[in-house]
């Protein structure tokens, strides 16, 4: 069996670049944005340790999208918008209808544990509510020069 | 290669220990909890659950072990959590929860007070 090499660093998004990712809002879909942030950050240059913290990152932000809607008929739409020093993200949860009231199973504040995440791994982050869609943000800048 | 989601009990010493492997977030925390109540009710106040096989653990999953460290000091037992990796280390120390949850690094350097 041949196995994928792991994509060396490069200036691939040297003059900037945008993707994007819309998927059913599905909780065991959100593994596709942790590997695509993973892809892309290793193509923009993110050492191993940063991309380490932007898929755990990015899976927080879809959460935190999800939080609080009935989204079994809404999507997700990430968009990586990366420069030569920047990577920033967003995550749009559209087409989802709020919540039935009803109690957190683990009598934990999810929200409260993803922001905390977020609050340490990258530089910005928010979440705001537009036109009846969530999106929630973040922004990371790259430590060093490519390698 | 993506390692499988498993979940396998075991007992060590009349202490029921749980081992998971592969990725724990949203999409399988549902089983972990599962596998947590099911555990303390079937008689368990203490609980060992063995990450050592983890390699991804997002909020969801930490709040899963929330609600189990909870319902074991709620019966007067205990929650440990085994932990070797230090990118899942990392994430208990950014939210604080290395200081509430009894760690180790091994099965054997768990200790129980309360079995």
């Amino acid at each position: 069996m041949i196995e994928d090499p792991q994509p060396e660093p490069t200036d691939a998004f040297a003059d900037g670049g945008r993707v994007l990712l819309v998927f059913p809002a599905r909780g065991d879909l959100v593994v596709l944005a942790r590997l695509v942030t993973s892809a892309i950050s290793a193509r923009a240059g993110y050492d191993i340790e940063e991309l380490e913290d932007l898929r755990l990152a990015v899976g927080e932000l879809c959460l935190l999208a999800l939080q609080g809607s009935d989204a079994r008929h809404g999507e997700l739409q990430l968009e990586f918008v990366v420069s030569s020093e920047v990577i920033d993200i967003s995550c749009t949860l559209g087409g989802a209808a709020p919540a039935p009231a009803g109690g957190n199973a683990d009598g934990v504040d999810s929200d409260q544990l993803s922001e905390q995440i977020l609050e340490a791994l990258v530089d910005e982050y928010g979440r705001e509510q537009q036109d009846g869609s969530v999106r929630s943000w973040l922004r990371k800048r790259r430590k060093g020069p490519l390698a | 290669m993506e390692q499988v989601f498993q979940i396998h009990e075991a007992e060590v010493d009349g202490t029921p220990v749980i081992s998971v492997q592969g990725e724990i977030d949203v999409a399988t925390a549902p089983q972990l909890r599962e596998c947590i109540h099911g555990v303390i009710a079937n008689g368990s106040r203490t609980v060992v659950l063995d990450l050592l096989g983890v390699t991804f653990l997002d909020s969801t999953a930490l709040g899963v072990l929330v609600g189990g460290l909870k319902r074991c000091r709620e019966l007067g037992g205990e929650f440990h959590v085994v932990v070797s990796d230090a990118r899942i280390r990392k994430i208990f120390e950014i939210t604080g929860l290395d200081k509430v949850f009894p760690m180790a690094e091994s099965i054997q350097g768990v200790n129980v007070s309360a079995p």
